[in-house]
């Protein structure tokens, strides 16, 4: 029962990591030649490989800017659909649909959406403002990247939020409401507490999303301007598959794979902080 | 005294009320404002898509758009994208379930360590192993083909995914149920298949929805291992539609969009309960 | 899982090895060893147009039926325009390589320099009516390494300005065939003009393409101010000369100062009247229709004077494929002095015999006589292309984001060029 998972994890997961770092120390660009063995020389080369620097700086804002943007807008979104207020499930709806639409679809619409002469800066200039240039300006395209992400996105972690949500005891929060708690209070030390596994669910989950986002990068700004949002995936894509550098790409998708590794390790250690009733 | 304390504790609740509905109609507005502008662009005449500053309806609507989205194999494509993903939906529930239950219920030497293993691949990027993948898919002769879009999901990421979520079910469910089985004469799998299953349908619905949006919506595996345009997926071939320079055909690339959300879309608004409850249930439990 | 690795690790380098032995075989029976059986060939190609498909099968058909002891059929496969050359090299990594296969000026030191093309110059040289010596040399020049030929430029496109009169007239100044009789045909009047158009119309004059993903197509504006990225011979960086430095800050300035080009991330679409001007291939004044009255003009002078830019595509046949002889047999055919003539209504074929009025004309019906003696015949001969390099692609992907950084107002674009240097000079040594 169990062996199709297991054999499927070792030839799909652990014999690929396995190669990536037998790869990683190899000189090998498929159209010139190789695989031939290097030591450390791919190592040594990413240390100053300023576009690595560049695109570990960009995946690290885009990723805590996801979460926080995300884990807010979700929270906010399933505090406002707990009110118990009619029409709910409309607003259900509409919020959740990005999240069954196709992922390049959204992007595309949206790409178009932000072009500089495109619909949103169109919509600004009927108010008389002159938007700025998402897309191009290094100041604003990882925020526009961020923003596309979070409405594709946050539908689902606002479902997981809600339910979370629903599942607080109505006579705690109503106990605490009589003893004159203000709302805010009651939200802060008796809701918040009780949804924090959710909340720590939701986030490793969207942290891990996070650093797999590609397609979007690729088509919305390819990674630039000047490698503002040119994520870990994105270069590890560019050099592979573009300059064809399969040698140097998996020493890129080592550095990935450490930053993942590290990632889970904190989150997994700042569990125990985080969670109050973890069983 | 008392009627005018409940006046306006009324008034407060019904002001708030309005508040919260402002608040709820203002936070629709990213997510309909590019339904309807993907919609009313693909009805454009080209010359106007650019215009500046644009029209919110279309003057002169046209289907000229959609007549070039077909240019392409855009239906053949509609089908990759749709059999792969019914495929790798039916793999993963099959293969998900079954680790699920023997991670969550049988024990034997070494589980949890291979259960650790099985973890990996939930938090790996698919963008760390692409190299090797495509190495691997080389050496079977496989690239340009369908396959590894099916086969990696089934026993990789997809996979992963679904045993986390099936293993959290099933640990949930009281063991007195499953012993009264056994007592009634079935064996593991009969156990597995009559009383532990029915009772995961939601879960199996959750871990269903989420691999066929994954594999519905994944663009750096096509990207990799497909070349030949009648082999794409959606995905990939929304990306086609460009002139002669690479720049995007923006009307038709938004047409082509509204023909693949619409579809989803439908159906989601139909089921929706389904989607929101199966995936609601996971949260709880995981 | 140790063992599961090294099988895996053996099984992969067994197919590695037999890739390359394939590969060595094929490259020592170059001669044109006939086979027992006829093959199937591939051509990959960037083109989805549908009447480009209709010929090149019609070509492809006409060989299989006179040569079935050889070819049993030819495939045109169209990998798309966007990622065409990577996902070309892709394919070759994955040892799934099309036979033969289109590519880019920009790449062709690139496929020339890896070894990854068939030498031709035995082929076609030695087939009956092929006129080998027609094939004009400086549209060969980039295809050719030591008296070698490894690629057929089937398509040698003079690139042109394409004009939109009425926008001129609505802005109340002369039109580009005024400018260019009054001698003010240059890049600081078109930048006026673009200008003047922007304010009275609204609509751009010349939406200069600042997209860093073609970055070497501003070659039309800076060869015209003498730049260039590197030497000659691709072994110097030549980004930072004080002429390459002229031309970036024109066009900066062009657009954040005198408000003439549009900021980068804006489209127009010229050929349905949303912008005044537009450069590009010869073959793209075919999509002009009467929606407006246009004219089509020599690329204008710049500070360095007036210089003429070819794009190219070549063909050719790759060594990573199966059946060289039979790939190079048809090359042969597809680009003999017949066929030729017929690919030349949508490609400028790099014959002399076929680079003259009389032959373009029926094709490029929108075009009159004077105008494709002024922009197709007189250019040729003397044309540059544009940027190539044995290693551009890892060059392309370096130089990129730094584009990003000159195309803003107050970009320092002495010290950027500099850096443009400074990444570009490992890899053009390499």
């Amino acid at each position: 029962m169990i062996a199709p998972s297991i054999l499927g994890a070792a030839v799909f997961v652990v014999y690929p990591l396995v190669a990536l770092f037998w790869y990683s120390v190899q000189d090998w660009r498929p159209l010139a030649g190789g695989p031939e063995f290097s030591g450390l020389d791919n190592y040594i080369r990413l240390l100053s490989d300023t576009t690595l620097r560049d695109s570990l700086i960009a995946s690290g804002i885009f990723s805590v800017g996801l979460v926080a943007l995300n884990m807010s807008i979700a929270l906010v979104l399933a505090v406002l659909l707990n009110q118990k207020l009619a029409g709910t499930t409309v607003f259900r709806t509409i919020f959740f649909s990005p999240v069954v639409v196709s992922l390049v679809a959204w992007t595309l619409v949206w790409t178009f959406l932000l072009q500089n002469n495109g619909g949103i800066n169109a919509l600004f200039s009927l108010v008389g403002l002159e938007g700025p240039n998402w897309l191009k300006d290094t100041g604003w395209a990882m925020l526009s990247v961020i923003v596309v992400q979070v409405f594709k996105g946050v539908g689902l972690n606002m479902i997981l939020l809600l339910a979370a949500l629903q599942d607080v005891p109505e006579e705690l929060v109503e106990a605490s409401r009589i003893d004159g708690a203000s709302r805010f209070r009651v939200f802060r030390s008796i809701t918040m507490p009780l949804i924090s596994p959710t909340l720590l669910l939701v986030s490793i989950v969207t942290v891990i999303g996070s650093l797999q986002v590609f397609a979007q990068i690729r088509i919305m700004t390819g990674g630039g301007p000047s490698n503002s949002t040119n994520v870990l995936a994105n270069y590890l894509y560019q050099v592979a598959f573009e300059v064809k550098e399969f040698g140097y790409g998996s020493t890129v998708g080592v550095v990935m794979f450490v930053v993942v590794l590290g990632l889970t390790l904190v989150q997994w250690l700042a569990r125990t902080k985080w969670v109050h009733n973890e069983n | 005294m008392k009627t005018s304390r409940t006046l306006t504790a009324s008034k407060k609740w019904r002001g708030s009320v309005i508040a919260l509905y402002s608040a709820l109609i203002l936070l629709t507005i990213p997510f309909l404002f590019p339904a309807w502008w993907m919609v009313s662009s693909s009805f454009k005449p080209l010359s106007q898509i650019m215009e500046y500053p644009p029209t919110l309806l279309p003057r002169d609507p046209t289907l000229d758009a959609y007549v070039a989205v077909f240019e392409q194999p855009f239906l053949l494509q509609y089908w990759n994208s749709l059999y792969i993903a019914v495929l790798v939906t039916l793999g993963t529930l099959a293969v998900s379930a079954m680790a699920g239950y023997a991670f969550a219920r049988i024990r034997f030497p070494g589980v949890n360590a291979l259960f650790l293993v099985v973890l990996l691949g939930l938090m790996l990027p698919a963008e760390v192993t692409i190299i090797p993948l495509f190495q691997l898919f080389t050496a079977l002769d496989l690239n340009n083909t369908h396959w590894p879009l099916i086969i990696m999901p089934i026993f990789g990421a997809s996979s992963v995914m679904g045993t986390f979520v099936m293993r959290q079910f099933f640990l949930g469910i009281p063991q007195e149920l499953e012993d009264a089985g056994s007592m009634d004469g079935l064996n593991r799998f009969g156990i597995f298949r009559r009383i532990a299953l029915p009772l995961a349908r939601p879960s199996l619905a959750a871990v269903a929805i989420l691999s066929f949006l994954a594999s519905w919506n994944a663009f750096l595996e096509p990207l990799v291992f497909l070349s030949s345009r009648d082999k794409f997926t959606l995905p990939l071939a929304l990306t086609q539609y460009t002139d002669s320079v690479g720049l995007p055909i923006w009307n038709v690339q938004q047409a082509a969009a509204t023909l693949t959300v619409r579809p989803v879309l439908l159906v989601f608004v139909f089921m929706q309960r389904y989607f929101v409850q199966g995936l609601a249930q996971t949260g709880v439990k995981g | 899982m140790n063992t599961n690795h090294t099988k895996h690790a053996r099984r992969i380098g067994a197919a590695f090895t037999s890739m390359l032995m394939v590969g060595a075989l094929a490259a020592c029976s170059t001669e044109p060893a006939l086979p027992d059986e006829p093959v199937d060939l591939t051509v990959a190609l960037w083109s989805a147009n549908e009447a480009h498909l209709a010929l090149f099968n019609e070509i492809g058909a006409a060989y299989v039926e006179a040569n079935p002891d050889l070819v049993s059929s030819i495939t045109f496969e169209t990998i798309p325009f966007d990622a065409y050359t990577s996902t070309l090299t892709t394919r070759i990594a994955a040892g799934d390589p099309p036979d033969l296969a289109w590519m880019f000026e920009s790449s062709a030191p690139e496929f020339v320099d890896a070894g990854a093309l068939v030498d031709l110059t035995e082929t076609l040289s030695a087939t009956e009516g092929y006129d080998f010596e027609d094939l004009n040399p400086s549209a060969m020049k980039l295809w050719t390494e030591s008296d070698s030929t490894y690629a057929y430029p089937f398509s040698t496109t003079p690139q042109i300005f394409m004009v939109n009169n009425d926008l001129f007239h609505a802005a109340g100044i002369p039109t580009a065939r005024e400018m260019l009789e009054a001698g003010d045909w240059t890049w600081d009047g078109i930048r006026d003009s673009s200008a003047a158009i922007l304010a009275a119309t609204g609509k751009p004059g010349f939406p200069v393409r600042l997209d860093p993903a073609v970055w070497q197509y501003l070659a039309l504006i800076w060869e015209g101010f003498g730049a260039s990225p590197w030497s000659e011979d691709g072994t110097e960086c030549t980004f930072d000369s004080p002429e390459m430095v002229e031309a970036l800050e024109f066009i900066r300035d062009g657009v954040y100062v005198d408000a003439a080009f549009p900021k980068p991330g804006s489209n127009f679409d010229f050929f349905s009247g949303g912008a005044a001007m537009d450069a590009g291939g010869i073959s793209q004044a075919n999509k002009l229709d009467g929606s407006f009255d246009w004219d089509v003009l020599p690329l204008p002078e710049g500070p360095a004077g007036q210089v003429n830019i070819i794009g190219q595509a070549g063909i050719g046949v790759l060594k990573a494929g199966d059946n060289h002889a039979q790939a190079a047999g048809f090359l042969a055919y597809y680009s003999n002095p017949e066929n030729a003539a017929k690919l030349a209504q949508f490609f400028p074929a790099p014959r002399l015999s076929l680079t003259n009025v009389d032959v373009l004309g029926p094709v490029n019906p929108v075009l009159s006589a004077d105008q494709l003696q002024e922009i197709v015949v007189d250019t040729v001969t003397d044309a540059q292309t544009f940027p190539s390099h044995a290693n551009f692609a890892a060059i392309s992907n370096a130089v990129q984001p730094l584009f990003d950084g000159i195309w803003t107002a107050d970009s320092d674009i002495p010290s950027i060029a500099a850096d443009v240097c400074g990444v570009m000079k490992p890899l053009l040594e390499r």
